[in-house]
């Protein structure tokens, strides 16, 4: 699993609703008739490294919690918007610091204790106040807050310390995992650090205020889910939830082939067509978030192929990849055109219309670098001419290292032989680096002497091949872009105080003010081409036939994800 | 008497300068690699004070040689540190893969060892027959196998057809609504076993073989066996008391070896069949860059090969007494 992909699913999972696939948290779907009972067991190459929401990094972590923590919102079976779950209304005051949420009365932990306002504010106001160390995990669903109130057990008042945009705050506030006060409280010491050292997974089966309970956990095995009967919502159909884990996907694949799992997730493009023509399976593909990208380094610092830094440049290259033979070669046709936008395809709300337009065309691409001075050489590669300045590099060919992490869940280097040979059209040669595993291609791509107060690193790329993952709310993607994120997130090295300055202004900002301000960023990013972007993937889900209600989209997202499969 | 105790005493001190060095390369090596736990972090709330708060945490902000100088004095201790990823101790971390391993590797050496023995004096004794020539062919093919090739068409040809697992440790829905019976448990986990341990078991009998058979043909060829023969001694008897004995030192250290990569796993076997394994925690520990599990894996990767070589250095002076020599 690619590290982006990581990200994709540890913070939200991954997916779209197709059309046909809808449903929604509490209801089932299908046209036979709903069975009660039956275990379900999923396949995932992910793993679930811990119960303690203060210490996970792992993806399908975020699975677990939002079966066993009551969340105040979740994303809706759409996946566009929010709808409550533990909150079942919310508002918030005309300056947008203040938002309130009114939650189920007589709701209780599975160990019979009252789940109220109070435990939302107990975690809440911890994570606030160990926000910078032992609570960092989490620090992202409480940005901004000041304090959380509340003032009857039903109603909880959380202030924020500027004005923050609703869909922000329902965006974050949904990874807010609600704690059971009477548990975690007396783990809260030591600053704090008691939190990531208590180990709930110790003790099971775990207390939840969801509606599953975990009766049996091993790390990289089988999770165990069972029905929590004292849940207000909606009841699951099944007897047991079993999520399993696989080290590769060949054996996961196997077993569903054999009946001895009941659905995977996400099957392996290279498997697709192989699991098509085995039949006996109901393979749906669904829109997915991850979108792939041409990674252009794009430090004003980088001290060669600095031609590589002219947006005229990019977008001309940018022209030449075929991105609907990548769509028909890799992806089997399960993907589509992608914006040139980074907000990618969830956030598309959020694109600017002004964004470019890419229009495969090499022809056009060539006169634009003829136009632009890249003459050919002898040997056909162009060459870019000599520059002087604080910058200056001497004339040089148009050659190129491509770096392709080994990680990618796609194949990176097929894409990579689209690339080159459109570009080998154009006169420029590259070739394909490897990069590794995730963290070697970050280190390839950043340096190891990355410092972004000293701005060094991203000295050593020009181009590389990988993917992003999009989510509804803008905020994440931007920030990728900014100085705030060099060595961290930021994977070209793209540094503009401007937009720095934008960016910092958009998180103030709530309504059309903001609208205006994001699509201003997503534009000027578009423009300067720090990335090319190629497709958006789609995902292929697989599951055993008699089974319903299965909507691998909500995962990380909805509950709706184990309480909606039921046997036909 | 004196060879014999400095013969002990040299072997001793040479294990253990053997091990110093291997920790000292393990911890280096590591370091070689780009990224370190926290760079390869990749979660939307790892920010960079969230890093920077990691990385004094797990001590990754000290010089390489402070870290050096914390690493052989926990050692010194015996204690093998925190994982950088999970924060648990490493040594638990390492006995339920270990565990896994040694069962399901023992297993396969076992076979391997039974098997190829037999059919390694076989050949020799027949030499030239067909029994000699087929085994010498099936040895062979098998040896020179790759392992995760061996693995694959196991798991796409066989698994099915035996009606046996094509991965894992233990069936997906075994003990989802209850826990199984001991029974139950085991046989499911002997099922998961057998054919990881069948392609291991597989590949290392070639070797056997070869081994044994060259070895044998060696010691049959003596005079003293053309002497046992001539005073009327029984087949079995010039194979087990002459042949056989006289050939034990390139077996022994043969399976000194595989007993001592044991420990180590077998990455490609466990990656293929899906077997967590200590060869699969090694894996996944250096994607994520967890130094101190990696750093505990190695050290007893290393201990357990210098060990087994350390007793087959003793054995060898058992077994043949000029090796003091």
């Amino acid at each position: 699993m690619s590290a982006r992909r990581m990200l994709a699913a540890a913070a939200l999972a991954a997916v779209l609703l197709a059309a046909g696939c809808g449903g929604s948290s509490g209801s089932s779907g299908g046209s036979g008739g709903v069975k009660q009972g039956g275990v379900f067991t999923i396949g995932t190459t992910n793993y679930i490294d811990t119960l303690n929401p203060f210490n996970y990094i792992e993806a399908e972590a975020v699975t677990a919690y939002l079966e066993v923590y009551p969340e105040l919102v979740q994303l809706a079976p759409n996946l566009t918007s929010y709808e409550g779950s533990f909150a079942t209304k919310w508002t918030h005051s005309a300056d947008f610091k203040t938002y309130t949420y009114t939650l189920h009365s007589g709701a209780k932990w599975s160990d019979g204790k009252p789940l109220t306002s109070a435990d939302v504010a107990w975690t809440a106001n911890t994570i606030v106040k160990y926000q910078n160390d032992a609570t960092a995990v989490l620090a992202s669903s409480v940005a901004h807050v000041t304090t959380v109130d509340a003032p009857n057990p039903t109603t909880v008042v959380f202030h924020y310390d500027a004005p923050v945009d609703p869909n922000l705050v329902l965006s974050n506030i949904a990874s807010l995992y609600i704690l059971p006060e009477h548990i975690w409280g007396s783990h809260a010491g030591n600053q704090g650090k008691d939190l990531k050292a208590f180990r709930p997974e110790n003790s099971l089966p775990l207390v939840s205020g969801g509606p599953f309970q975990i009766t049996k956990y091993e790390k990289k095995g089988t999770t165990v889910f069972k029905p929590n009967p004292g849940w207000w919502g909606p009841k699951p159909h099944v007897e047991a939830v079993g999520l399993v884990y696989y080290t590769n996907s060949d054996s996961m694949i196997a077993d569903l082939k054999s009946g001895q799992i009941s659905a995977v997730d996400q099957v392996p493009y290279t498997a697709v067509n192989a699991l098509k023509q085995s039949g006996g399976l109901a393979i749906t593909p669904y829109k997915y978030g991850e979108f792939t990208n041409i990674t252009w380094n794009s430090n004003p610092r980088k001290p060669q192929n600095r031609e590589l830094l002219d947006p005229r440049v990019k977008k001309a290259m940018s022209m030449c990849v075929d991105r609907q033979q990548i769509i028909s070669v890799i992806y089997d046709g399960q993907a589509t055109l992608a914006n040139q936008s980074v907000i990618g395809p969830f956030g598309i709300n959020w694109q600017s219309p002004d964004d470019q337009k890419l229009q495969f065309n090499c022809d056009q691409a060539n006169a634009m670098l003829d136009q632009l001075g890249y003459k050919r050489g002898a040997n056909g590669i162009r060459v870019a001419p000599a520059t002087t300045g604080k910058y200056a590099q001497p004339a040089h060919p148009m050659q190129y290292q491509i770096m392709v992490p080994g990680s990618l869940d796609f194949n990176g280097s097929r894409e990579f032989s689209i690339v080159a040979d459109g570009w080998s059209k154009l006169g420029i040669k590259v070739t394909q680096q490897a990069g590794g595993d995730s963290a070697q291609a970050y280190a390839i791509e950043t340096d190891d002497n990355c410092d972004a107060a000293k701005s060094t690193g991203y000295a050593k790329f020009d181009i590389a091949l990988w993917d992003w993952f999009s989510y509804t709310d803008p905020d994440f993607q931007l920030s990728v872009a900014t100085k705030g994120q060099w060595c961290s997130w930021s994977d070209t090295g793209y540094d503009n105080p401007s937009y720095d300055q934008m960016y910092k202004q958009s998180g103030t900002l709530a309504g059309a003010k903001r609208l205006a301000l994001v699509q201003q960023m997503d534009k000027l990013l578009s423009d300067q081409w720090i990335y090319t972007f190629l497709v958006n993937e789609k995902a292929i889900s697989a599951a055993q036939p008699k089974w319903g209600g299965y909507h691998p989209e909500l995962n990380g997202y909805n509950y709706g994800y184990m309480t909606e499969p039921y046997q036909k | 008497m004196e060879g014999r105790a400095d013969y002990v005493v040299k072997r001793t001190l040479f294990a253990l300068l053997t091990v110093f060095v291997a920790v000292t390369i393990n911890f280096l090596l590591f370091r070689a690699l780009p990224g370190d736990a926290v760079s390869g972090l990749r979660c939307q709330h790892c920010t960079i004070q969230f890093k920077a708060a990691l990385r004094h945490d797990l001590g990754l902000d000290k010089s390489k040689w402070e870290q050096y100088k914390i690493y052989l004095k926990q050692l010194a201790h015996g204690n093998l540190g925190l994982s950088d990823v999970s924060h648990q101790p490493v040594r638990g971390l390492l006995w339920d893969p270990l565990k896994n391993t040694l069962l399901m590797l023992t297993l396969g050496t076992v076979f391997s060892i039974v098997f190829g023995l037999l059919t390694g004096v076989v050949a020799a004794w027949r030499r030239g027959t067909w029994v000699d020539k087929g085994s010498l062919w099936t040895s062979l093919a098998f040896y020179s196998m790759p392992t995760q090739w061996l693995g694959l068409m196991i798991v796409y040809f066989v698994a099915d057809r035996i009606g046996l697992p094509h991965g894992g440790i233990q069936s997906p829905d075994l003990g989802i609504l209850g826990n199984p019976s001991t029974y139950d448990y085991w046989k499911d986990r002997l099922e998961h076993m057998i054919l990881p341990a069948l392609t291991l078991g597989l590949v290392l009998y070639g070797e056997y073989t070869l081994i044994v058979r060259s070895a044998m043909l060696e010691t049959l060829g003596e005079d003293y066996v053309l002497t046992a023969r001539a005073k009327g001694l029984s087949n079995f008897a010039i194979v087990r008391k002459h042949g056989l004995r006289n050939a034990m030192l390139p077996i022994v250290t043969l399976i000194a070896l595989s007993l001592g990569f044991i420990v180590g796993g077998a990455i490609t076997v466990e990656y293929v069949f899906d077997y967590p394994g200590i060869g699969l925690a090694i894996v996944d520990a250096i994607d994520k860059r967890d130094y101190t599990f990696l750093q505990g894996a190695f050290l007893l990767l290393t201990i357990s090969v210098i060990l087994f070589n350390f007793l087959a250095d003793l054995l060898y002076f058992k077994l043949d007494p000029r090796v003091t020599t």
